[in-house]
């Protein structure tokens, strides 16, 4: 009599329930995690790389106005670069040569959205919202001011974050 | 004819359908992963005094000589709170401590002017150009709110009485900024 040869029984088309208990638990933690940092907040208010805010107790909510960041490196208003700084000062050529604080990109650039936003309530109140890396010196957070102050934006809303 | 008794298995097992609860949850991820934010922001208000608003202060001030409180800061010296007060200026000086600020005196030391001014809730700050944005921040937060739970009295217009408050300077003003 000749052996069969051995064939191990596999139904090609057979169907089989994966377990997803454990990927449900996973699913679970990461909802909650998610729900806990989720924002409510109407004012989106974007990290700029390489920029450490300093940290503050303050419970104010951060509200609408125009955003300007100032790295070590560069000057940004709602993420477009306006300036240059060199040494967390800025470069002499955006500097008006008559005023040693008077920021001429900055303040053209307020002016212009002064004059084209004027419907949008928080140009018209004047408000700015500045987001300056936490080392940057006072003389330079001055230039800011004093330029933002001259363009008609007289409310500083300083970003930080949330510490002790 | 007795009809026929069905028999219920109380411990009988059996397995939920847990895919469209996970359905869900997969669409839910994205969504909430979209809004969430990891960072959370706060602000600081401040007001930046300007030409006319100060000209307008200033006149003010001419006619009736009221008490204010310069916060004065410079890496060198450390904080300096003068009080002025009937024409006279009354100096603090809290000098830093190893090169850095010394916020635990600053910070004892505006409680006890708020103690003796409660009605004061504006400091001008007078920082000098070599201060860091964090130290700043750090010195309107110690001016801010008081931290050990002490409080101090206010006058509530509205009820007529007097109620407390663990706020100390919430207005600070950059007073320096359009100087040259």
């Amino acid at each position: 009599m000749r052996r069969r040869r051995y064939q191990p029984n596999i139904k090609k088309n057979s169907t089989f329930g994966l377990n997803i208990t454990s990927m449900t638990d996973m699913f679970t933690i990461l909802l909650v995690f998610l729900l806990q940092s989720y924002s409510t907040s109407d004012v989106e208010i974007l990290p700029v790389k390489g920029m450490r805010l300093p940290s503050s107790n303050t419970p104010l909510n951060p509200v609408e106005g125009v955003k300007i960041n100032l790295t070590k490196d560069k000057m940004l208003i709602d993420q477009k670069e306006i300036a240059t700084l060199s040494n967390s000062d800025f470069e002499r050529k955006d500097v008006d040569a008559n005023d040693s604080n008077f920021i001429l990109p900055l303040f053209q650039e307020l002016d212009k959205m002064a004059k084209e936003m004027k419907d949008k309530k928080y140009i018209s109140e004047g408000r700015v919202l500045l987001q300056a890396d936490a080392s940057m010196p006072y003389h330079t957070l001055r230039k800011v001011m004093y330029t933002a102050s001259l363009a008609g934006f007289p409310q500083l809303k300083m970003v930080t974050t949330v510490g002790q | 004819m007795r009809a026929k008794k069905y028999q219920i298995d109380h411990n009988s097992e059996f397995e939920l359908d847990l895919a469209p609860l996970l359905a869900v949850m997969v669409k839910l991820v994205p969504v909430l992963l979209m809004s969430s934010a990891f960072v959370q922001m706060m602000i600081i208000e401040t007001e930046l005094p300007q030409v006319v608003q100060e000209a307008i202060q200033r006149q003010e001030q001419s006619k009736d000589e009221k008490t204010s409180i310069t916060l004065e800061m410079s890496n060198a010296a450390g904080v300096k709170i003068v009080i002025h007060e009937k024409g006279q200026n009354l100096v603090d000086s809290i000098p830093a401590k190893d090169g850095q600020f010394d916020f635990q005196t600053v910070h004892a030391k505006l409680q006890e002017v708020k103690k003796k001014y409660p009605e004061i809730f504006k400091v001008d700050l007078r920082p000098s150009g070599d201060v860091a944005y964090e130290n700043l921040v750090k010195l309107m937060d110690e001016a801010r709110k008081s931290r050990n739970q002490t409080k101090f009295p206010v006058f509530d217009s509205q009820s007529g009485k007097s109620v407390e408050t663990e706020y100390m300077f919430p207005e600070i003003v950059f007073v320096n900024t359009l100087e040259g």
